[in-house]
């Protein structure tokens, strides 16, 4: 039963984290799924859905078409849409159904870009993971795919890997970051991917350094990495934490080499442990914020699966809402979403901070963004929860 | 890595024809790794001499994530590496997904890259019944299928479904057909009917194995004929048959 859940919803899933991180690049994305209804995936999870239009399918998988695996009509649909569509790219994502049948996607990818002519992928889902596994994935396809080698390296520059609603549903959280960085003199080449169109992304092996914002701009990073051999910088630029951010990205571009100062943050000793549940990048970053401000030890709970490298040592790792409800069993103050105060202690004194990847609109109305926080603001919330 | 699979009707002889060839290719001096893909995990039976091996799945279902390779491979006859990919209890779950996650937790836990094999061979249980058994021939696993045949009617059947399923996925850049493999069962005009199959392919048959009571003898001992008879002329059969089946790859394993 541990990974059963009573009161939590679990986070979104991976197929929705595909359709997240693409959102805005001109791509189709295919959902191979019986549902005819893309509110499964998308209408729940997107903050986008009502105001940017973007090609997300689904392929109302029949029950006839799975037993028999009638590939067939599958590729003839999507090689009918994308003729008359022309998107940039399409990408075929798997729900359980076609996971367990074993759907050869690879092969169909291939089969599709033939007939077409336009790039097609496969991004590994199976409705079974978080979306930190499917939105990291598919950035990671877009850093092999579509990047091209730089002309040139442009110094002081960086991308912005990780960026999506599920994580940063805030209104002007992007810019927020971009002018973080321009304040202190860093030039944001790309933003993957809000605000930016492909054609963006593809230059962004220009970048000096590339910022892991979440944990899902990591794999990302990983393969700028291998292919051009560009340091990345795990962290987001939040309140005080952005300088020690910038001096981490200075020290980057110097060595070339790779750090995770989200999970390298110095421990306060003053006053109650503060513990924040979440992706693990921006809640680093925000316990980092919080001890520079007010020297308070800090502790991240992170219950998504990937986070490896990006948690410090007091940090934890935990699995389903058990694994939280015995973490917290101890916890003073809790930073995190608001569902989660449902299994708090009453004693705990919680601090609202609604993350859509697990709330979705729910909380709509009272998302903060977080490179607003000031220590003001901090500090007064703090004092009065 | 050269990779094969072969496949062919129930019954029909694969597993004693793979261990044969396995062993015989292990022989040349290549490093061997044979992958049953049969839910009754008996496909490495004669290379192990009674030695157990769990398979991939049992292993999957007992500690889910926390596996290691050194529990799925044994070392067999002649350094063959063997796995059993297992399947679920006879008459419950889904074989061929079976088949697929076995594959696929192999090249997670990177099996290949671990042992480094020269040739992989994949024995893949009788016909390709549904999508899971045409795992081994999707990309990245075999680059060719070897069919084995008798002369009898519903094996001959069987290798044509085989067959034709190999031709239909050429749009897929899957593993071409290598040819046919005849054991014979001693049926009126065996060999003609089997030359006739291939030639419907535009293939052919690559190896020709007789009927010999030391096949089964060898099997009694619980070994293979490699082993059990290694200078007997059934015997040289199938290390022609293994040569034959490494053509086109390096000149010095070929015939």
């Amino acid at each position: 039963m541990r990974r059963s859940h009573r009161i939590l919803p679990v986070y979104t899933a991976d197929v929705s984290g595909v359709c997240s991180a693409l959102y805005e690049l001109g791509g189709m994305v295919v959902i191979h799924d019986p549902s005819g209804c893309n509110s499964t995936y998308n209408t729940h999870d997107e903050t986008r859905w009502y105001r940017q239009d973007s090609l997300i399918f689904i392929s109302g998988l029949s029950e006839i078409d799975a037993i028999l695996g009638n590939d067939e009509k599958f590729v003839a649909d999507i090689v009918s849409a994308a003729r008359e569509l022309r998107p940039r790219f399409i990408a075929l994502v798997r729900s359980p159904i076609p996971y367990m049948n074993g759907t050869d996607f690879p092969a169909l990818a291939r089969l599709i870009e033939a007939q077409t002519g336009i790039p097609a992928f496969f991004v590994l889902t199976s409705g079974m993971h978080d979306y930190v596994c499917g939105a990291g994935d598919a950035l990671a396809e877009l850093a092999w795919r579509f990047v091209r080698p730089p002309e040139r390296v442009r110094p002081r520059s960086v991308n912005l890997l990780g960026v999506t609603p599920l994580d940063f549903a805030a209104e002007g959280s992007a810019e927020a970051m971009r002018r973080a960085l321009e304040e202190r003199g860093w030039q944001v080449r790309s933003c993957w991917a809000m605000g930016d169109d492909l054609d963006a992304l593809a230059c962004s092996g220009e970048a000096q350094v590339n910022l892991v914002v979440s944990a899902v701009g990591l794999p990302a990073a990983q393969v700028l990495r291998e292919r051009f051999g560009t340091p990345w910088v795990a962290g987001a630029p939040i309140g005080a934490f952005a300088d020690e951010l910038c001096a981490a990205l200075e020290c980057a571009a110097e060595t070339g080499a790779c750090s995770a100062p989200c999970a390298r943050r110095v421990q306060g000793r003053s006053g109650p442990v503060v513990t924040l549940v979440g992706e693990p990048v921006s809640m680093g970053s925000l316990a980092a914020a919080l001890s520079l401000w007010f020297d308070c030890p800090t502790r991240v709970l992170c219950p998504l699966e990937r986070h490896e490298g990006l948690l410090a040592p007091s940090d934890c790792a935990v699995r389903g809402e058990e694994g939280v409800e015995n973490a917290l069993k101890d916890a003073e103050i809790v930073v995190a979403d608001p569902m989660y105060r449902y299994i708090c202690p009453e004693t705990v004194r919680f601090f609202e901070l609604p993350h859509w990847a697990m709330s979705g609109r729910c909380y709509q109305k009272r998302l903060r963004s977080l490179f607003a926080l000031t220590e003001e603001q901090c500090g007064t919330i703090l004092r009065k929860i | 890595m050269i990779k094969l699979a072969l496949y062919g009707k129930g019954g029909v002889g694969k597993s004693t024809t793979i261990c044969n060839v396995a062993l015989a290719m292990a022989e040349q001096g290549l490093r061997v790794m044979l992958i049953g893909c049969d839910p009754k995990a008996d496909s490495t039976l004669s290379l192990r001499r009674g030695r157990p091996l769990s398979t991939v799945l049992d292993l999957v279902r007992e500690r889910r994530g926390d596996l290691a390779l050194r529990d799925m491979v044994l070392e067999g006859s002649g350094g063959v590496l063997c796995v059993e990919a297992g399947g679920p209890t006879p008459g419950m779950g889904c074989a061929g997904r079976g088949i697929i996650t076995a594959l696929e937790t192999l090249a997670e836990k990177g099996a290949f890259s671990v042992y480094r094999p020269d040739v992989v061979l994949y024995d893949v249980l009788g016909d390709v019944v549904c999508g899971g058994f045409s795992m081994p021939m999707r990309t990245g696993h075999a680059d060719r299928v070897y069919v084995l045949t008798s002369g009898e009617n519903m094996s001959i059947y069987a290798a044509g479904n085989i067959a034709m399923a190999v031709e239909r996925f050429q749009g897929r850049n899957y593993a071409t057909l290598g040819g046919f493999i005849l054991n014979r069962r001693g049926v009126k005009n065996e060999d003609e009917k089997v030359e006739e199959l291939a030639r419907s392919f535009h293939s052919s048959i690559v190896g020709r194995l007789d009927r010999s009571e030391l096949v089964q003898e060898a099997e009694e001992r619980g070994m293979t004929l490699l082993e059990a008879f290694p200078d007997e002329q059934v015997t040289e059969e199938y290390r022609c048959l293994a040569r034959s089946m490494l053509s086109g790859y390096a000149e010095e394993w070929s015939c």
